[in-house]
């Protein structure tokens, strides 16, 4: 990764690994699927590295949204490392938006976002996908 | 060769659905995980219990599988510690998910140790033991965040319960847990 331009990221889904998109044009920053990978800390490495090169270059804004129908503790862990960087550089003034989607079938992910969100100031937005059919 | 008759009876006998005897490679865990899942829908089991179940047999196999391959293993001792059983049922209302694994010895102390520290705790007790968890520094080459106890402790509606039984020959320790959620 040269100084001058940090890339896209694009990991494709796994059965236990969610998609990852990150567009710095965009400023968009995206998991989506299911997490338990079988080394959660390896498969997070580039993710955390691409925030913290994003947030330390580019002053645009950056939106993370979370599409993830399921995390294990590992991953919660993880995620519990981008989001405190995100509350930070909100702190510092930088615009950053948290969009969480999560099925309103399941009781278990809306309670998981609110977990997450109580120890956060950053606009943190829960939102009901829609059902299907 | 009634043995197999008589296994599926016991299993049955304590409301077994599926269980897996051996190693807990990540393949395994993958794909008995959808079998978990696909059985349960098929039962129309509400989305969160469903989750629950899930959850719960994700944090206890690979509780096996990472403490199987920690950093620095021999690989025979890898194979040797990786030899878990899950046993996913359901008692009257609830569904039940139990698992046992063998440790060296000092491990099983260390555990135990933990595992009573957990039993003393209320919903809002493990809560906060979760929340500090979740902040505690991981060290570079943990293979998991030290949740998943508290995890199932959190989902489930008694207190976990945990059993260490010496194995002479093998110089180990069989530990079991069983989860009620």
């Amino acid at each position: 990764m040269t100084e001058s331009s940090l890339g896209r990221l694009d990991i494709q889904a796994t059965l236990s690994s969610p998609q990852v998109q990150a567009d710095p044009d965009a400023g968009l920053l995206c998991l989506a699927g299911e997490s338990y990978p079988e080394n959660t800390f390896e498969f997070y490495r580039p993710i955390n590295a691409w925030l913290d090169a994003f947030l330390a270059r580019d002053p645009r804004p950056l939106t993370l949204e979370i599409r993830l129908s399921y995390l294990n503790t590992s991953s919660i862990k993880c995620l519990i490392d981008l989001l405190d960087e995100l509350e930070a550089a909100h702190q510092a003034g930088r615009g950053v938006v948290l969009n969480w989607y999560y099925d309103p079938d399941d009781d278990r992910a809306m309670e998981l976002a609110e977990e997450f969100k109580e120890d956060l100031t950053l606009p943190f937005h829960i939102v009901p996908l829609q059902r299907e059919g | 060769m009634n043995h197999l008759h008589d296994l599926r009876h016991t299993l049955s006998g304590q409301g077994a659905l599926i269980c897996f005897n051996g190693p807990f490679t990540h393949n395994i865990i993958e794909e008995l995980g959808k079998a978990v899942r696909k059985y349960l829908e098929f039962e129309r089991t509400q989305r969160s219990a469903l989750m629950d179940v899930f959850s719960v047999y994700i944090e206890a196999t690979q509780n096996v599988a990472n403490y199987a391959n920690r950093e620095g293993r021999p690989e025979d001792q890898r194979l040797r510690l990786n030899a878990g059983i899950i046993v996913i049922g359901r008692q009257d209302e609830h569904y039940v998910v139990q698992s046992g694994n063998p440790l060296l010895p000092g491990d099983g102390e260390a555990l135990r140790q933990r595992l009573d520290r957990l039993a003393a705790l209320d919903k809002a007790g493990l809560k906060a033991a979760y929340k500090e968890q979740l902040r505690a520094r991981v060290d570079p080459d943990a293979t998991g965040a030290g949740l998943g106890l508290l995890e199932m402790a959190r989902k489930a509606c008694v207190p976990l319960e945990y059993a260490f039984v010496p194995d002479d020959a093998e110089g180990l320790t069989f530990f079991s847990l069983k989860v009620i959620l």
